[in-house]
């Protein structure tokens, strides 16, 4: 992981891309137990071209291929993670990518985001394994219930919090 | 809910506090390794089944 971080931080220093965040399980494993995963899902913001042209994650796939790195469906297999990059599209995740946490990993700089994001995307995502995710969150107690409140109110989470809470946490407060 | 579940419930509730607990570099080690029991069971699993006598 750690030389998949160098690569993703040199794609920033090189300006393919601008913040990013580690999010998803590997994002959780900052401060949940490790949970087995096999791929990696970092959130970027995209540098704006000056011709206005839209966003396309093509100089990002071409910078990577160049370089000797294999795509597979949706991700790239760098230093033998398959990696998806995904830029936000909304403004949850907009805030998720700005709000992120620095850390380091052996050395190397990276950020992930905050707890309290991680367990508004699961949400609003929806899966399974994300509510799976969000019941290891409340029951490690990491999240901090004024900003996740503040969060959920900000981008129109509440009623599906709502849901969960009725579908989930019932009975074992 | 019995005296002995209590404990293993207990005891599984503590290795998780202790996991959890560990550096994000730690963490992600043991992430490695995970990832890489997970794809060793999946190459297993792909390999088709043998059939008595062949």
């Amino acid at each position: 992981m750690k030389a998949t971080l160098e690569v993703i931080n040199r794609m920033q220093a090189d300006g393919i891309i601008g913040k990013y965040a580690i999010g998803g399980a590997v994002g959780a494993t900052f401060y949940l137990e490790p949970a087995a995963t096999l791929d990696v899902d970092v959130f970027v913001s995209l540098p704006k071209s000056d011709s206005g042209a839209l966003l396309t994650l093509a100089p990002l796939y071409d910078y990577l291929t160049q370089r000797g790195y294999k795509t597979d469906g949706e991700y790239v297999v760098i230093e033998g993670w398959p990696v998806q990059f995904l830029p936000p599209s909304d403004a949850l995740g907009e805030e998720a990518l700005a709000q992120a946490v620095e850390t380091e990993v052996e050395g190397v700089r990276t950020w992930v985001m905050t707890a309290e994001h991680l367990v508004a995307v699961a949400l609003q995502t929806g899966r399974a394994k994300d509510f799976s995710r969000i019941l290891q969150f409340v029951e490690c107690g990491v999240l901090d219930a004024g900003k996740f409140d503040l969060i959920l109110t900000r981008h129109g989470l509440l009623a599906k919090w709502e849901q969960f809470g009725n579908r989930f946490l019932k009975g074992n407060e | 809910m019995s005296e002995w579940m209590r404990r293993i419930l207990e005891s599984k509730r503590k290795a998780r506090q202790r996991l959890a607990a560990l550096s994000f570099s730690e963490k992600l080690r043991i992430l490695e390794k995970l990832r890489d029991r997970s794809l060793a069971i999946g190459v297993v699993r792909e390999k088709p089944a043998k059939k008595y006598g062949q």
